[in-house]
C-alpha cells in the first residue's frame, strides 16, 4: 500500500546495542518503558503481546536479529480499525561511538488517519476512550 | 468560544481535559451530532434520554474542553464541533513513541549506571578495602 502511514521516532542511548536489545525482547524489561504486562516469544513467529493501559496489543515477532534489529506486528485485540497484524513496527539500534541510535518505524498506519478526515477522529474516539478509562484506572491506582 | 472556562483548575493540563470530556458515551454521541453543523441545546437534547439539565452539563463539559464552539442566537445556545480542540489528543497519540522511547533511553543507562557501580564495589572488594 502506498498510501500508508509510517510513524517515526528515534533517540540516542548512552549504551551499546548488546546492552539495549534485551529491552525488546524480555517480558520484565520491555515493561520498563512500555506497557504494564507483557508475553514475549522472540523469534519469527512468536507471541508479542502487551498491554499498555489495559489495550491489548497483540502481534508478533516477524525478525529478531540481536543486537541490531527486531520487526513485530501490532494491533490491539477486538479492534475493528487497527485489528492484530494490521501493523508493523521495527526497532535498528544503530551502534554510535559508545552510544546506541534507536530508530523506530511504524508502518502500515491507517492512512491520514487523524489528518483531515473530521469522520475518521470520531470513529476512533470510542477506542480512545478505552484508553483513557484504563490510563485513569492506573493514575488511581498510583 | 469560552476564554472564562479556558484557565479552570481541572483543564490545566489541555489533553487531560479533552480526553476526559471523551471518556463519557453521550458526550461522544454529541459529538457526532454536531459534527454536521451546528445544532441547538435543545435540538440536541431531544435525542437522549437525559434531562436537560444533564445535557446542559455535558455541553459545557465539551465546550470548555475545547471540543465545542458555542454561540447565542437570541435565546437560542448553538453548539458546533471545534475540530481543532482535538489537537492535544492527536499530539498525544504521535507522542506514544517518543516518550516511550525517553523511557527506554532511562531505563537502560539507568541499569548501566547501577550495573557499574556494582562493578566498581566488587573491584574495591577485590582490592582489599574494607566496605
Amino acid at each position: 500500500m502506498t498510501d500508508s502511514e509510517v510513524l517515526t521516532a528515534t533517540v540516542r542511548i548512552g549504551a551499546p546495542p548488546t546492552a539495549v536489545f534485551p529491552y525488546l525482547v524480555d517480558p520484565g524489561l520491555i515493561t520498563r518503558w512500555i506497557g504494564e504486562w507483557a508475553d514475549l516469544r522472540p523469534e519469527p513467529g512468536g507471541t508479542f503481546a502487551l498491554d499498555i493501559s489495559r489495550t491489548p496489543v497483540r502481534g508478533e515477532y516477524l525478525e529478531v536479529e540481536p543486537p541490531r534489529r527486531v520487526v513485530f506486528t501490532w494491533g490491539v485485540a477486538g479492534s475493528d480499525s487497527l485489528p492484530p497484524g494490521s501493523t508493523t513496527v521495527e526497532i535498528r539500534l544503530v551502534p554510535d561511538g559508545p552510544d546506541t541510535i534507536v530508530e523506530l518505524y511504524h508502518h502500515d498506519l491507517p492512512p491520514a488517519e487523524f489528518d483531515g478526515h473530521r469522520k475518521g477522529w470520531l470513529e476512533k474516539l470510542d477506542q480512545l476512550a478505552g484508553k483513557v478509562a484504563g490510563r485513569d484506572a492506573a493514575d488511581i491506582q498510583r | 468560544m469560552s476564554e472564562a472556562a479556558a484557565g479552570s483548575a481541572d483543564d490545566a493540563d489541555p489533553t487531560d481535559a479533552v480526553l476526559r470530556a471523551l471518556a463519557d458515551p453521550h458526550r461522544r454521541q454529541i459529538l457526532r451530532l454536531v459534527r454536521g453543523g451546528e445544532s441547538a441545546a435543545g435540538q440536541i437534547a431531544s435525542h437522549f434520554e437525559l434531562t436537560q439539565q444533564a445535557v446542559s452539563h455535558h455541553l459545557q463539559v465539551l465546550a470548555r474542553a475545547g471540543l465545542l464552539s458555542e454561540r447565542r442566537d437570541g435565546v437560542r445556545r448553538l453548539y458546533a464541533l471545534d475540530p481543532q480542540g482535538l489537537e492535544p489528543v492527536r499530539e498525544m497519540l504521535s507522542e506514544l513513541w517518543p516518550s516511550a522511547l525517553e523511557r527506554l533511553k532511562y531505563a537502560v543507562e539507568q541499569d548501566q549506571k547501577d550495573q557499574d557501580q556494582r562493578h566498581k564495589a566488587a573491584e574495591q572488594k577485590r582490592r582489599g578495602r574494607p566496605s
